[in-house]
């Protein structure tokens, strides 16, 4: 009847293979391929880093060395950028036409999209925000992000905290490349210092919190949140009020002091000169300065010197060393008895070193010479390159039990170990052979090729002072990972034997009450030191002094070391003994007040530093 | 008269009418998500756009209501008069100013009449009557030729409006007139017609990106040569395996057909160089996946594509769309073009997969419906509803879903818009009402 009745069913087949083809076509979008889904939630969902606050660093009586300051990151949104914006953003930040581009430039390429915002001016301080504060609600464009940057609120120990510094991409490639996800390219790293050493303590845990947003990016609800976990705050060894005294007494000179507690290696003290202020080191003057510091600054006062320059020669207070050595080898006996003769080496006029205590107490260079001696050649019969080649290897190992020659393992990350030179060194130096006791000579009076850093020298002094062990020094107080202070813990021994130290600490009084380092008396308190003077052929002598007090039950030991101080007892002497009295008297008399003025305000430079 | 108003209960195709119903109810509910910002029990009435939609489905089914209770022949004898209404208003409504610059509206304070959403209803009656009447045949000419015009009257109209979307539905009616005995040749030209020019364009769009030199060929003359090639190819294969006696008419169709393709591949070669401005060639790119820009003209079928993604399997849950709801506005024209993304979005692949086919099962639902009658006006018209839903959804949903370029058309029963939801609905229920009829001849 109807000829066309069964066109109905092309038209079925048409409507069917449509709903096939979109059903097949969304199985795709929807359950196959996920790159629609996560497209979805790039569109949709924000996720937001939550930065920790930076843990503090206190002293050990509880005062703030680095605390936290509010500054504030100005942030840009090219996308929202406004017609009559760009004319107020010139104004309010005092840029001209060019700047702004340059900045909508750089914050629209690269890492950065238009419709995200960037940084823009970094750490802006309080008072500076404060004025451009009421305008930024007027440009949408335009906000500011609080952040803790690090405050200084006492401005010393630079050196010894160390400085952070925005993460660079060397830096950012190798904490990813080492499963490191903390950091974001805006984010702060620990450089030098405490602030390196600790870095993953102080830095805390990073929160985070994922927002959906709206089309515009407005963030309209929180999915959820992380909160993060601030920084752990670190309690360190230091005494402010002996750290603010050294650097006073340092001011205008080069060198370095070191104080430690001997009876557990706790470093009280660490001057480095010449020191920066801290506070320099933070904020959006950052590289400004940093470039100051590091490039225009002939005395490199960034370097910490009291572990980082290793190349220091210890002059005459290896003596003490080496007459602990000989003792304990038994080559000589507290009243052994040589002659000064100047014909050998050289020596300043002073009464006859007939014993040892006599030898320290003047510093009598012939003495130790005679010890270096016998301490390389033990044997006679044989023949001189041999048996210096033994006496050498005995000592060198002899003497690396108190601390030299290797690091100390101190917790700052520029520790260097020093040198002590070996066998190996000299077959190198001289070929095999062809060098003996003659040419080595100069090591027995702490200078030729030995190498120590101001930390071990304090080290040497506590060593003294505790009769034969020390323990490492560190900066760190009361943690709770035991981890990290377990090493601190451990008892070193040396290889002298505690009964030959008593002799050694009396020629070290001997040396303070009548002998070269008369200058680091003090009142009432038995001190013990040793004075070195190191050779110096481009300018004046450096000034070495170590020592501890009280004699007995010593509550500190400590080095100082004043390049071109022309001799031991001129500056480093007076130096540590204004240092002791401020530790163990809790104060310094009117004298020393005096005394310490003077010291602080003399200038002892060179520009040819020895780095 | 009254006995039959009293058996339309019985006589009613309830299968449909319970689609209908379903298909009100889901498409309001995903068009109150789409509008969904948290519960305001202030806005439910006229003021917000799901307050405004549902006081729309209230008054189509009132008006259905009364639809229900009038006389099959008075729908049929009424067909014209209601056609040259609409059809003037059509006129009307481009002397109205202009909302996003096309003159499709009656601005009242605070609703919109559209008409164009009117003339598919009375379009589809008028179409049916003239087909149906006693004396026209649909083989002759002047039929032809006037069915063509009441098609092409209004759809003029529509295009100076401009509304280029509702404009393409008025193809529809191809099926319709394929059914009543229009040569399926037609249905064939314009299957292939599509193909080329889709090939075609890809290839312009592809070669602007790809293809780059003087000497070599252009890829649009590199599918020319192989359409030439491919007749030359058919044109011997008549030559020697066709019987003499039919050769001379079918080399007569192969030539037609020949100079037709070759003469679309190659107009499309001309309207894409210099009637498409550098906007639409993008598009098309877009369309393509040959180029991606989905912060510009690409946004849309970026974040509606996300949007439908982002559903996976069983969805994010009802009310919990992220991207389509209009809390956030990630996809633009979400209420009304792009509300499947809504339903893909928070009830995923299996609930997108329930959806078309409630939806196609309704059309297939009218077709039997237009099958079983015994007046032939009222299988024309059931034929032309079907059509016309079935073109809504296949353009909107295979432009959210990345099948063909943007074209802004709204989906039946979902989409928001007041017209659209009771000139769809008012076809159902005519339709219904025609149906319950089926047993006896209109006339």
């Amino acid at each position: 009847m109807d000829p066309f009745k069964n066109r109905q069913w092309v038209i079925i087949l048409i409507i069917i293979s449509v709903g096939i083809i979109f059903s097949l076509r969304l199985f795709y979008i929807q359950v196959i391929n996920h790159d629609w889904s996560k497209r979805a939630s790039q569109i949709s969902s924000k996720s937001e880093n939550i930065q920790p606050p930076r843990g503090f660093i206190y002293d050990r009586n509880n005062k703030l060395l680095v605390g936290a300051e509010t500054v504030y990151d100005i942030y840009i949104l090219p996308i929202s950028i406004r017609e009559n914006d760009t004319l107020k953003i010139c104004e309010l930040f005092n840029f001209s036409k060019s700047d702004l581009y340059e900045i909508l430039d750089n914050s629209s390429n690269g890492f950065n999209v238009p419709y995200k915002p960037s940084v823009f001016i970094k750490s802006m301080t309080q008072f500076e925000h404060a004025k451009i504060s009421p305008y930024l609600g007027q440009i949408p464009a335009i906000f500011a992000k609080s952040k803790i940057d690090r405050g200084y609120p006492h401005s010393i120990a630079s050196h010894l905290l160390g400085y952070i510094r925005r993460i660079d991409d060397a830096q950012f490639k190798k904490t990813q490349a080492s499963k490191d996800f903390f950091y974001t390219k805006n984010d702060f790293i620990g450089i030098t210092g405490l602030e390196k050493q600790y870095e993953l303590l102080l830095r805390g845990k990073r929160g985070n919190i994922n927002y959906l947003k709206d089309y515009a990016g407005n963030n309209l609800e929180t999915i959820n949140k992380t909160p993060p976990e601030p920084g752990y705050s670190l309690k360190t060894t230091i005494d402010i009020e002996l750290q603010v005294l050294g650097e006073k007494l340092m001011s205008n000179k080069i060198g370095s002091i070191v104080a430690i507690e001997p009876s557990s290696g706790e470093v009280l003290a660490m001057i480095s000169a010449p020191n920066y202020d801290p506070s320099l080191l933070t904020g959006k003057f950052f590289s400004k300065q940093f470039k100051i510091l590091k490039q225009n600054d002939s005395l490199k006062p960034l370097i910490n010197r009291p572990v980082y320059n290793d190349k220091y020669r210890p002059g005459s207070i290896f003596k003490l060393v080496q007459a602990l050595i000989a003792l304990d080898d038994e080559v000589i006996t507290p009243n052994t008895r040589f002659t000064c003769n100047k014909n050998i080496i050289g020596c300043h006029n002073h009464e006859p070193p007939s014993n040892l205590v006599k030898a320290i107490k003047n510093s009598c260079n012939p003495y130790f010479f005679q010890v270096y001696k016998r301490l390389i050649i033990k044997d006679n019969s044989k023949n001189t390159f041999q048996s210096s080649r033994e006496g050498l290897r005995t000592w060198e190992k002899n003497i690396k039990t108190f601390g030299f020659g290797n690091t100390l393992g101190i917790d700052l990350p520029e520790e260097k170990s020093g040198f002590i030179p070996n066998v190996e060194f000299y077959d190198k130096w001289y070929g095999k052979k062809r060098w003996a006791f003659s040419t080595i000579y100069s090591n027995s009076i702490g200078e030729g090729e030995i190498g120590v850093s101001p930390i071990q020298m304090a080290n040497l002094a506590a060593i003294i002072a505790n009769r034969g062990f020390y323990y490492t020094p560190h900066v760190i107080k009361d943690i709770k990972d035991n981890n990290i202070l377990k090493p601190f813990q451990e008892k070193h021994n040396t290889c002298v034997d505690e009964k030959y130290f008593d002799v050694i600490v009396s020629a070290m009084n001997e040396v303070v009450n009548n002998g070269t380092g008369k200058k680091a008396k003090i009142d009432s308190i038995e001190v013990c030191g040793k004075t070195g003077t190191v050779e110096n052929k481009t300018f004046n002598d450096h000034s070495v002094f170590i020592s501890f007090a009280p004699m007995n039950n010593p509550a500190i030991a400590i080095a100082v070391y004043v390049e071109y101080g022309t001799w031991g007892s001129k500056w480093a002497a007076p130096i540590a003994s204004l240092m002791m009295e401020r530790y163990i008297k809790g104060s310094l008399s009117e004298k020393s007040i005096k005394k310490a003025n003077k010291i602080s305000e003399a200038v002892i430079l060179n520009q040819n530093t020895q780095f | 008269m009254s006995y039959r108003n009293l058996s339309i209960w019985k006589n009613i195709d309830k299968p449909l009418l319970v689609m209908y119903f379903l298909l009100t109810v889901i498409g309001y509910l995903i068009m109150y998500s789409s509008t969904y910002k948290g519960l305001n029990i202030e806005d439910i009435f006229w003021v917000s756009n799901y307050g405004k939609q549902l006081t729309w489905i209230i008054i189509t089914f009132f008006l259905g209501f009364f639809i229900l209770l009038l006389d099959g022949s008075f729908i049929k004898n009424t067909a014209y008069f209601t056609y040259g209404i609409v059809l003037l208003l059509l006129i009307i409504v481009l002397f109205m100013p202009p909302i996003k610059g096309a003159r499709s509206w009656f601005y009242f304070n605070s609703f919109s009449i559209q008409p164009s959403e009117f003339i598919k209803l009375t379009l589809s009656l008028a179409l049916a009557k003239l087909l149906s009447d006693v004396g026209s045949k649909f083989q002759d000419f002047k039929t032809k030729l006037k069915a063509f015009l009441l098609i092409i009257i209004p759809a003029l109209l529509i295009s100076i409006q401009p509304d280029p979307g509702t404009m393409l539905v008025f193809t529809c009616f191809v099926f319709v007139l394929y059914r009543e005995g229009l040569s399926g040749n037609f249905l064939l030209i314009g299957f292939f017609t599509v193909l080329i020019a889709v090939v075609g364009i890809f290839l312009k769009a592809s070669n602007s990106v790809f293809f780059i030199g003087e000497t070599s060929i252009s890829g649009n003359v590199f599918f020319g040569i192989i359409l030439f090639v491919g007749f030359l190819f058919s044109f011997l294969i008549i030559r020697y395996f066709v019987l003499p006696r039919y050769r001379k008419q079918k080399i007569k169709r192969l030539i037609i057909i020949s100079v037709l393709g070759l003469s679309i591949s190659g107009g499309i070669n001309y309207v894409y160089d210099s009637v498409f401005s550098e906007r639409h060639r993008t598009r098309f790119q877009i369309m393509f996946g040959i180029k991606e820009d989905r912060k510009g003209a690409g946004y849309n079928i970026y974040q509606a594509l996300s949007a439908v993604g982002s559903g996976e399997s069983f969805g994010k849950g009802y009310l919990k769309g992220t991207l389509s709801n209009d809390k956030y506005k990630h996809v633009p024209e979400q209420n009304t073009d792009f509300i499947f993304c809504v339903l893909a979005e928070e009830w995923g692949f299996f609930g997108s997969i329930l959806f078309i086919s409630l939806y196609l099962s309704s059309l297939i639902r009218i077709i039997m419906i237009a099958e079983r009658q015994r007046s032939k006006f009222t299988r024309i018209y059931g034929y032309c509803v079907s059509a016309i839903l079935f073109f809504h959804f296949m353009i909107n949903i295979a432009m959210v879903i990345g099948l063909a370029p943007v074209i802004g058309i709204p989906l039946p029963f979902f989409s928001k818009g007041g017209s659209a939801i009771l000139s769809f609905g008012l076809m159902i229920f005519i339709l219904l009402r025609l149906d319950s009829e089926r047993k006896v001849v209109l006339r």
